[in-house]
């Protein structure tokens, strides 16, 4: 009895201001000092982004792969980290946007929480968001915008998606739907799972409160289900229409590129520590309980499913599950993501579990909890330091200058040995690649048949990723590819066999420049995949139209009930289901 | 039990149970991250011990390859993975073991033999090693006794070295339009034929330097229709010498994938020159070379260095002639080891089956790679 | 046409009088007709002049004024009158510079008509001369020997193909008009090599191989560097050597085998035969 008090809903949730405030303590000083410009794949951000800088309204990117179209990847944080730099350069609104998208994870974890626990319990997830080590890692080490930027979007969708299914309220079905598109518009493979993980709790969870309150009958919850997909499911269809058109005449089938994250973390314990410990980090002692109580607790049994799924599929090569699951997308997709959103459905029992345990012991169990926070976050922040990329010390400047002069640029080059920092390079330079970092946009068949990454990292990918490279040179007179730019002596017995020779040297001897003779200049290749201009009006126009109808609808003002809660049975004790022990 | 338990009992059996599924029987993704490695291989038979062995060298664990071994008090880890990656510099440094063969030759109650055949990776291709491994039993584990080739010591002495070097002063950008520019090397096609192979058609050849100079050299040949419409451009890749000195010929291969030699009306052949500085050395004098006959065509001889300069890495390129002195076939080969002053270095190219009856005799010559001489 | 409408409306109030042709960098006047100040412009090719004019006078351009050969337009502004005229400079009759193209740099020695010579004959201020120009051309052998050509330039440019010598070295190849010179030098290298011979003795337990001097058919010395490669072939096996000439020979140790057969070749030409039967 003594527990159930403690627990009860009464007691005060942290006010979400001081909850943002605690987010921009935390990561606006790391925004300042751009770290997340060392994680893998901010650069890779920022070059689509400088894309859409100068060229808004016409995805064709000449500087990868002798071309390729940006519709092949949802365009919508790239497009406003373009707006934004024209106020603070590229780099500091790249800062700005994964900021903004920061805070809204708080904001969208808070909303989300409330539907299943009580306000306070969803306070503390809110607060947990701050530390989150997947969240951390995404951001600092992984560098995922695009996943970071669309979860807050789909988590404050989720409770108008309740709102209208449980209530039938158009102003939350309005608002679900304009959400869910700016979700989609920002990452569409986070809708697409984020359905299974996320929108059918949910709705789960609709079906068990529809007897209490406000009752819902199951033919409205079928129809208001099937308005809602069909309505958000045509949007999507327009709005990211380009997308789907480069999909579906050009779909994905090139060779399965390794990722590392589908690995089994146990037989390659490094792999374990990357994606598994760095992520979850102090939430891995929380996994019993999550279990515990979300077994036990009849109203979060939707959400622990979710969560046990979306865990299962993170764990990559652990288990059989990502593989039965996903099938040939196993080997298309990254494992990481998956236990984003783990984390992300794990963050209510998080903030279930610190409300009883401050709620029970008070200050003894506030230090040990605020210890464990920062050590998730800290260590989370810190992991791309301590196992840096490949390149991440690679200065690219005096590359980029070099081929910028003396006409080097109407030829075509690749860089071998400077990781990720080929977005970053091609930022700067205005000359082309056949090279580049968007493996799914990607067409030249040298690239495409052998099943590895990035030329840069060839020799990573082992004899695949030598094939390739040696296919590429092979037909450097095809493609104007004059110049290779390497980092690792390791490639260079391959270009000194093939017929290549050093023309030149950069940051003290560090990187050399490689050229062939008889190489003629680059031409544009007159490729099929090439948008028609009315997609590229599309493009520049609807989904960053999504994302300004979300702000203004959201702003719509809404019943009590539309602003982010369920209904008040909130997982505390009294949904226990009979015979549960309270320890 | 109520549910609820049921529930929590069966979401930790179940991922408790996808996990030993996921370890003891990994997919090929996670098999291929671990190097092969699952925790169901004891090296409870020779087999195993072997390809435990295999796994480990995969993900270059050297401290526990080195530590199965049975006969490691007779050498360091150092010379074990100096045995593996060479002793100097050369294609083994860099390469990766991709995968690897297990064949009992025979075995006993308590010593087997085991061939170990290990497949690299290398920056310019794969290559293939072999080594005979007596396994011997060690209470109920079985042990590798690893064969060590030691370090080759090449003994002290003066090598004395006075190669030819050419250097090459270009036009600079303010000298008089009507200034002589260096005058490109003059190159030669000697021989040149098409040959339909399975993988499509290949452009074979000879060119000769007629220059006093050395040259880069490069060929392009674009395959034309009956109608004179071009089909397909390839150039030269690597099995060609880039760089020729004075009078000296190369063989070359263009291939081209997936053409058919009767669609083809004709062919066009581009020799491409450019001056370039170069040095003479080394000088690599073939030894004991000898076409073996089929079955199992090959050409073998030895490398040897003549200079005091460590050549890290060798490209063999065999020229193959019939009877009536055309080019039928060029084969190479990357050495595997470095070619160290004065010492034989074997070599052993494969030839086709079916061109290996028409190959009356062979020419080699020899390319050389040495780590800070491409500057 | 705004040009033309001008001209037009000043016809009765300003008019200049042009010389048809001048001199590049030559001195010249413009006479005007009428009174009052106006203002001269004259464009050409890389060139405009403005000067302010007493309209009734002579306006005087010293030397150097206008020196770019080309068609220019003289216009004369009078308040709201305005004149226009042609004038074309001509490039100055004496040359003043060559441009000396002599191709290759670099053949073999004996060949017919295998060295070419193009001269451009520039005045002093580097307009073409297109008036026909008689150049010689003078291409002298290290031997001392020299072949000599003239010819007349049209449009300011003369060509002549020479042969080059039997004797290596470097040949002066120069181009005079009007008392200026151009020189090129061209290397005449050594052909194929001739006659090519080797020795061979025991050194130790191989043979000791070594080329003589190796010259070409003309007796020139054949550059060091060339490659000459021996073969030694024993009991269906053999034994080859790619070995850059030194000082005129190239030597090489290779292990002996009696009854082998040693060849020696360079490119495609053959040596001489050694049957090795120690």
């Amino acid at each position: 009895m003594e527990r159930i008090e403690s627990v009860a809903p009464s007691s005060r949730p942290l006010p979400i201001s001081l909850i943002l405030m605690a987010a921009l303590a935390v990561h606006l000083p790391l925004m300042l000092i751009r770290l997340p410009l060392n994680s893998y794949d901010a650069n890779f951000h920022i070059f689509f982004a400088s894309h859409y800088l100068h060229h808004w309204f016409n995805p064709w990117n000449t500087k990868w792969y002798a071309g390729f179209s940006q519709t092949t990847y949802p365009p919508l944080p790239q497009q406003w980290v373009a707006l934004v730099s024209h106020i603070m350069g590229l780099d500091m609104a790249y800062m700005a946007v994964q900021l903004a998208a920061i805070l809204l994870l708080v904001v969208g974890v808070y909303r989300f929480s409330l539907l299943w626990v009580s306000p306070r319990a969803a306070s503390f997830a809110a607060l947990a968001t701050v530390f989150l080590g997947s969240e951390s890692f995404l951001v600092y080490s992984a560098g995922q915008l695009a996943t970071t930027s669309a979860a807050p979007i789909y988590l404050n969708a989720l409770p108008y998606l309740f709102d209208w299914i449980r209530r039938g309220s158009w102003r939350a079905f309005l608002k679900a739907s304009v959400l869910f598109t700016a979700a989609a518009a920002a990452h569409h493979a986070t809708l697409l799972f984020g359905s299974f993980f996320f929108a059918v709790p949910v709705l789960a969870l609709v079906l068990l409160d529809r007897q209490g309150g406000e009752r819902t009958s199951v033919p409205a919850f079928v129809f208001r289900t099937v308005t809602i997909v069909l309505l958000v499911g045509a949007a999507i269809a327009v709005v990211l229409l380009p997308f789907w058109i480069a999909l579906i005449h050009y779909p994905v089938t090139q060779a399965p590129i390794p990722h590392p994250s589908r690995a089994n973390y146990i037989l390659s314990p490094i792999w374990g520590l990357n994606y598994f410990i760095a992520p979850y980090g102090a939430m891995i002692l929380a996994l019993p309980f999550i279990v515990l109580r979300g077994s036990m607790t009849v109203r979060l049994r939707p959400l622990l499913l979710g969560f046990w799924v979306a865990f299962l599929v993170g764990l990559g090569g652990t288990t059989p599950v990502g593989q039965l699951l996903l099938g040939r997308a196993f080997e298309v997709l990254t494992m990481e993501r998956f236990t984003y959103w783990a984390t992300l459905l794990a963050l209510p029992f998080v903030g279930l579990l610190v409300s009883e345990l401050i709620d029970r012991f008070r200050m003894r169990a506030v230090i040990p909890l605020a210890l464990a926070a920062a050590f998730t976050c800290a260590f989370a922040v810190a992991w791309v330091t301590i196992r840096q990329a490949e390149g991440a010390s690679v200065k690219v400047d005096s590359v980029a200058a070099w081929l910028n002069r003396d006409r080097h640029d109407q030829y075509r080059y690749i860089t071998l040995g400077f990781g990720d920092k080929i977005s970053r390079l091609a930022v700067l330079t205005d000359a082309g690649s056949v090279d580049g970092e968007w493996n799914s946009g990607r067409r030249l068949p040298e690239l495409t048949s052998n099943g590895a990454g990035s030329l840069s990292s060839s020799k990573y990918f082992g004899q695949a990723g030598l094939d390739a490279l040696r296919a590429m040179l092979r037909h450097a007179d095809k493609y104007g590819l004059k110049w290779v730019i390497v980092r690792d002596p390791y490639y260079d017995p391959l270009l000194k066999f093939a017929g290549w020779r050093p023309v030149d040297m950069l940051e003290n001897n560090t990187i050399t420049i490689w050229s062939k003779d008889g190489v003629p200049p680059a031409v544009p290749l007159n490729a099929p995949q090439m948008p028609p201009r009315w997609q590229g009006i599309l493009w520049g126009t609807l989904p960053f139209g999504s994302s300004i109808l979300a702000i203004l609808v959201v702003l719509i003002p809404g019943r009590k009930q539309e602003e982010g809660r369920g209904d008040p049975a909130f997982a505390s004790q009294e949904d226990l289901e009979p015979g549960r022990l309270v320890s | 039990m109520n549910k609820g338990r049921v529930l929590a009992v069966f979401i930790t059996a179940a991922t408790v149970a996808l996990i030993a599924i996921g370890t003891l029987w990994p997919g090929k993704t996670a098999l291929q991250y671990s190097g092969g490695k699952n925790l169901l291989r004891t090296s409870s038979t020779p087999q195993a011990a072997v390809e435990n062995l295999g796994d480990e060298i995969r993900l270059r664990a050297w401290g526990a390859a080195y530590s199965s071994l049975g006969n490691k008090a007779e050498f360091s880890q150092s010379d074990f993975v100096h045995d593996l990656t060479g002793y100097y510099l050369s294609l083994r440094t860099y390469a990766t073991l991709e995968s690897f063969e297990v064949r009992p030759l025979h075995a006993s109650s308590d010593q087997a033999e085991v061939r170990l055949r290990m497949h690299w990776s290398s920056v310019v291709g794969p290559f293939t090693t072999t080594r005979d491994l007596q396994v011997v039993k060690n209470g109920d584990r079985w042990n590798v006794d690893w064969p060590l080739v030691r370090k080759t010591v090449v003994p002290p002495q003066v090598i004395p070295e006075n190669y030819l070097r050419w250097d090459v002063i270009y036009r600079g950008p303010g000298d008089d339009w009507g200034v002589q520019d260096v005058e490109a090397p003059h190159v030669r096609i000697v021989d040149m034929h098409p040959v339909q192979r399975a993988e499509g058609v290949v452009v074979l050849g000879e060119l000769l330097n007629e220059d006093v100079v050395p040259a880069y050299v490069s060929v392009r040949a674009t395959l034309q229709s009956k109608s004179g419409s071009p089909i397909s451009t390839e150039g030269s890749f690597d099995k060609i010498s880039h760089i020729l000195l004075p009078k000296q010929v190369t063989p070359f291969f263009v291939n081209f994938p997936n053409a058919t030699l009767s669609d083809v009306g004709s062919i066009r052949m581009e020799p491409l020159s450019g001056l370039v500085s170069a040095s003479a050395g080394p000088v690599i004098v073939i030894e004991n070379q000898q076409l073996n006959p089929a079955p199992g065509a090959t050409v073998t001889g030895q490398l040897v260095n003549q200079s005091g300069q460590v050549v890290n890495i060798a490209h063999i390129l065999e020229t193959l002639y019939d009877k009536t002195g055309q080019v039928v076939w060029v084969a190479d080969q990357y050495t595997d080891h470095a070619l160290l002053p004065l010492t034989p270095i074997p070599f052993d190219i494969h030839i086709p089956e079916d061109l290996a009856r028409k190959v009356s005799s062979e020419r080699t010559i020899v390319e050389t790679y040495s780590v800070g001489g491409v500057h | 046409m705004v040009l033309a409408s001008l001209s037009l409306a000043s016809a009765q109030d300003s008019r200049m009088s042009l010389p048809t042709t001048v001199g590049a960098g030559s001195a010249f006047s413009i006479h005007s007709t009428g009174s009052g100040k106006a203002v001269l412009y004259i464009v050409g090719p890389g060139q405009a002049l403005r000067r302010d004019v007493q309209l009734g006078e002579s306006t005087y351009f010293p030397v150097g004024s206008l020196y770019n050969a080309g068609h220019y337009l003289v216009i004369l502004v009078a308040g709201s009158s305005t004149d226009n005229g042609w004038v074309d400079v001509v490039p100055a009759n004496t040359p003043a510079n060559l441009s000396f193209l002599a191709k290759p740099s670099r053949l073999p020695i004996g060949l017919h008509n295998g060295i070419s010579g193009t001269v451009y004959i520039f005045d002093v201020y580097h307009n073409l001369i297109t008036k026909p120009t008689p150049v010689s051309f003078k291409l002298s052998n290290p031997s001392g020997s020299a072949q000599q050509r003239a010819v007349t330039a049209h449009e300011g440019v003369a060509t002549t193909e020479m042969d080059s010598s039997e004797k290596e070295g470097f040949a002066k190849f120069e181009a005079q008009v009007d008392g200026i010179s151009s020189t090129r030098v061209v290397e005449q290298v050594p052909g194929s090599p001739c006659g090519l011979t080797m020795i061979a003795r025991p050194s130790g337990k191989g043979i000791q191989l070594a080329t003589n001097p190796v010259r070409d058919c003309s007796g020139n010395a054949v550059p060091d560097g060339t490659i000459i490669t021996f073969t030694e072939s024993y009991d269906g096996a053999q034994s080859t050597a790619d070995v850059p000439l030194k000082h005129g020979v190239a030597q090489v140790e290779i292990p002996a085998h009696p009854g082998a057969t040693i060849t020696v070749a360079s490119g495609v030409v053959l040596g001489n035969e050694i049957h090795w039967q120690k």
